[in-house]
């Protein structure tokens, strides 16, 4: 290409980088100052609106070129200039998986998704370039997929081939670990890994999850308020509790329980490696004091009748490319009145499938869905809405008025219920969505559509309630948030069905844990006892949290679920009341 | 009673779901499938003039038949085929209907029939080409015939909506169902329920728009970080997207082929 093209290495460099929007008066960058020097993988931290991910579509130009709002400074991303460059010539040199990926996908066929950049640049071996990169990241076989029939963590790899088909020097992914099940994310993190140490690619994650970044980044910046608060190596940095913790960002489990239990003041561990290192010894120190304090065991009365029963049930569905898939297969399962479910599985491990078996919109193939002692097949979903209540995993889809307070009543109102403003007004103050309540519930930021998509569900009432991955792509204040409504609303119904990836809401807040794979049930019982089955674990692509990783490898038994739980069995008095989400803290 | 009829609705947005995708995407076996996208439009514009030639009811049912048999090779979607087949008989029943006012119904809708007859083959035709040419197919061929780029991807990029549209919009209709109230009796034949479901699917239709809108934003800035506009500007890129078109004997055959059984049907009928 240019003879200019060997300065083009991965540097990163902003400078003095403000930002604001057209319209608004509130700057999302202002005075941003920044290095990334090639070869580094770097996490990008910060609260939800910290400006983390505008930050990051500077890098490529996509501010200012596609956002018409006021620039100022300089950003000069390997060599060139953001504000002179086109968003296609520093796309050669930068690769950008989006957070929403699955909007990424502009081609029909995985094949033509990952050849369409270089067959836009002219690149006459654009064949070889599509099918190296899909070899490069273990996708051989899938070329002629139909990508809306791709499973997520499929999408997410094909969304970071087609940003690498160009082979850029620096990749740059938003949140990788927020919508993937936790062995895809550390899978894209695997492979992140390589292209950063193989290839010597610069790589930037924005990432909530720290315990990622511990194990895979080498520096942490973090963003507050549009301005970079510091850039640190990962050790210092995920050492930096307050300043993390002031950004809603959890430091990993290891660290939050050596903060408890280490009194000196060492640098506490951030990987579990360490942990185990520096936890070794304290065991041994402590090891009359912790008596195996048992883990409170269901009290759920198994006698009474279930509420949701599955009798033999299987559900398939019809693909074009991938054949009949079986989604559930002979599945049979009861659930009891005051029981909260987690249920875990792998991204398409029919999780969803089963929350809809429930609410009667899907129907089985074969056998016999139960619920309140009606057989969903002999009844309308509607009538079945009366009794439970399903909370889509994407909130968007819960909204079908255009204020937030519309979409609550409608329910009541299409149903005639009395004193519908009262009851209205309660779930809304519940919930503290007054602020919100005329605005349209599209147009929310994640954690305000979650919760308002909450609001929609408890307005109707329900003794079941389900949740679809009520906690996917929250920082820690949404998540916490969730969790309390969540525990609040567990108060007002009888049963309770979390579908989720989120191993450390389960391990915390369930009394029971359903694990489903290949679509049978593997695993069923309280936390405590399916967490130490590590072989089952595995099985279904899932990590127990870190505490009970830490725990096993010390060998206590049983494993503590809770960085509370924990400590307590290291003796440590714990000064706060632990809230449900206490797991996160 | 509900059961049988709720297996039916279950089934049938699923089938349909997939029965059109089938028809966007799933054509690489058929036989028009195998000629080349230029020559093909061009057979369809022979075809959308032909039948304007010729007023005889029977050549014009030969003509039918003949395009059938293409349409049937090409494996045209049924509810296609059910949703024209609906619309002209629906038309020829209205015609009746308001001539019934005026003089003889069935006069008329005899006198309409070479018309609607034409509307039909032409109808078929387009079914036959344009399930036959997958998106891509169809916009490397508007592409070599001079339409821009931008255009051209337009259609690839809808056929890509497609199944987005499809989820999207189940999606808000069972939002819908289980919020809102069932009609209290279903009334004669379900009546009531079928209304039911039939103004919640248009009320689902505002939102499916908004949401799929408001993904685009995502979708426009992807593309751009992926050489989109440069491939517009790019001569080796056109060069390369629309390198192995090409037209072979099978093409000038199938034309000449299509030519001549009109002639016949002209002579013998």
């Amino acid at each position: 290409m240019t003879a200019t093209e060997t300065t083009h290495d991965g540097t990163i460099v902003v400078e003095d980088l403000s930002f604001r929007y057209p319209g608004s008066d509130e700057t999302v960058l202002s005075g941003a100052n920044l290095k990334i020097e090639p070869g580094e993988f770097v996490a990008v931290v910060g609260g939800n609106g910290s400006g983390k991910t505008t930050l990051c579509k500077s890098f490529n130009g996509i501010i200012p070129h596609f956002y018409e709002g006021s620039i100022e400074g300089q950003v000069t991303v390997a060599g060139l200039d953001v504000r002179t460059s086109s968003v296609s010539e520093l796309s050669r040199h930068v690769g950008y998986v989006f957070q929403e990926f699955d909007n990424q996908l502009v081609n029909p066929t995985v094949f033509e998704e990952v050849a369409f950049a270089p067959l836009n640049y002219g690149q006459a071996d654009y064949r070889e370039r599509a099918h190296r990169t899909l070899a490069m990241l273990d996708l051989d076989g899938l070329e002629d997929r139909f990508v809306w029939e791709l499973s997520g963590g499929q999408k997410h790899l094909v969304a970071l081939a087609a940003a690498l088909s160009l082979d850029p020097e620096i990749l740059i992914v938003d949140e990788p670990a927020a919508q993937l099940d936790p062995s895809n994310a550390r899978e894209t993190y695997d492979h992140l890994a390589r292209l950063n140490g193989a290839q010597g690619k610069t790589v930037v994650t924005i990432e909530h999850q720290t315990e990622y970044i511990a194990e895979y980044c080498d520096h942490v910046v973090l963003v507050e308020d549009g301005a970079i608060s510091w850039k640190l190596p990962v050790d210092e940095a995920l050492n930096r509790l307050d300043d993390l913790r002031a950004q809603d960002v959890h430091p990993p489990q290891v660290t939050r329980l050596a903060e408890r239990v280490f009194d000196d003041d060492g640098e506490l561990p951030v990987t579990l490696r360490d942990g185990i290192d520096q936890f070794a010894d304290r065991i041994s120190e402590t090891e009359d004091r912790s008596d195996g304090a048992v883990a409170k065991t269901a009290t759920v009365d198994r006698r009474s009748e279930p509420v949701i029963s599955f009798a033999d049930v299987s559900h398939t569905y019809q693909t074009l490319r991938s054949g009949t898939r079986t989604v559930l297969d002979s599945v049979s399962l009861d659930l009891y009145p005051d029981e909260r479910v987690v249920l875990l599985g792998r991204n398409g491990a029919g999780k969803s499938t089963l929350l809809q078996l429930i609410t009667g919109l899907e129907t089985p193939d074969t056998g016999i869905v139960t619920v309140d002692g009606l057989d969903t097949e002999s009844v309308l979903p509607e009538q079945l809405a009366t009794e439970v209540v399903y909370v889509h995993q994407d909130p968007e889809e819960m909204f079908i008025d255009d204020a937030v307070r519309a979409d609550v009543a409608h329910y009541l109102e299409d149903r005639n219920y009395p004193d519908v403003d009262s009851r209205v007004d309660d779930v809304i103050e519940f919930l503290e969505l007054t602020e919100l309540q005329d605005r349209d519930g599209r147009l929310l930021s994640v954690g305000q559509q979650r919760r308002a998509s909450l609001a929609v569900g408890l307005a109707t009432d329900p003794s079941i309630i389900l949740l679809d991955e009520p906690t996917g792509s929250l920082d820690l204040a949404s998540r916490e948030e969730v969790g309390r409504t969540i525990d609040r609303a567990g108060k007002r119904v009888e049963t309770v069905v979390i579908a989720t990836h989120d191993l450390e809401l389960a391990a915390a807040w369930a009394t029971r844990v359903v694990i489903l794979d290949d679509g049978n049930v593997i695993a069923d019982g309280p936390p405590g006892r399916v967490f130490s089955e590590s072989t089952v674990l595995k099985r279904a692509n899932l990590r127990p949290p870190q505490v009970v990783r830490l725990a096993e490898a010390l060998g206590l038994e049983p494993a503590p679920l809770t960085v509370t739980a924990f400590a307590d069995r290291l003796g440590v008095d714990d000064p706060s009341p632990a809230p449900i989400t206490e797991g996160n803290r | 009673m509900s059961v049988l009829d709720k297996l039916r609705e279950a089934t049938s947005v699923d089938a349909i779901k997939t029965d059109l995708l089938r028809t966007a995407y799933e054509n690489e076996g058929s036989f028009l499938h195998r000629l080349d996208p230029r020559v093909l439009l061009l057979w369809y514009g022979i075809f959308l003039f032909i039948p304007w030639l010729f007023y005889d009811t029977e050549v014009l049912l030969g003509l039918l038949a003949f395009v059938s048999i293409l349409a049937v090779l090409s494996r045209v979607s049924l509810f296609l085929v059910g949703v024209m087949a609906f619309s002209v008989a629906s038309t020829l029943v209205s015609y009746a209907i308001v001539t019934a006012f005026t003089g003889d119904p069935v006069a008329a809708v005899r006198a309409l029939i070479p018309f609607t007859l034409k509307l039909t083959i032409i109808s078929v035709s387009s079914l036959a080409v344009f399930s036959s040419m997958g998106p891509k197919t169809l916009a490397r061929g508007l592409r070599s015939l001079g339409l821009p780029r931008q255009f051209t991807f337009l259609i690839t990029y809808g056929y890509r909506m497609l199944p987005v549209l499809f989820e999207e919009y189940h999606d808000l209709v069972n939002s819908y169902r289980l919020r809102s109230a069932p009609p209290d009796s279903p009334g004669r034949f379900r009546w009531r329920h079928y209304l039911y479901l039939l103004k919640l699917s248009m009320r689902a239709f505002y939102p499916m728009i908004f949401n799929v809108a408001k993904r685009s934003r995502v979708t426009v800035e992807a593309m751009e970080t992926r050489g989109f506009s440069h491939s517009l500007n790019d001569a080796a890129s056109t060069e390369l997207q629309l390198a192995d078109l090409q037209v072979r004997p099978v093409d000038i055959g199938f034309v000449g082929g299509s030519l001549a059984v009109v002639a016949v049907i002209a002579v013998v009928l």
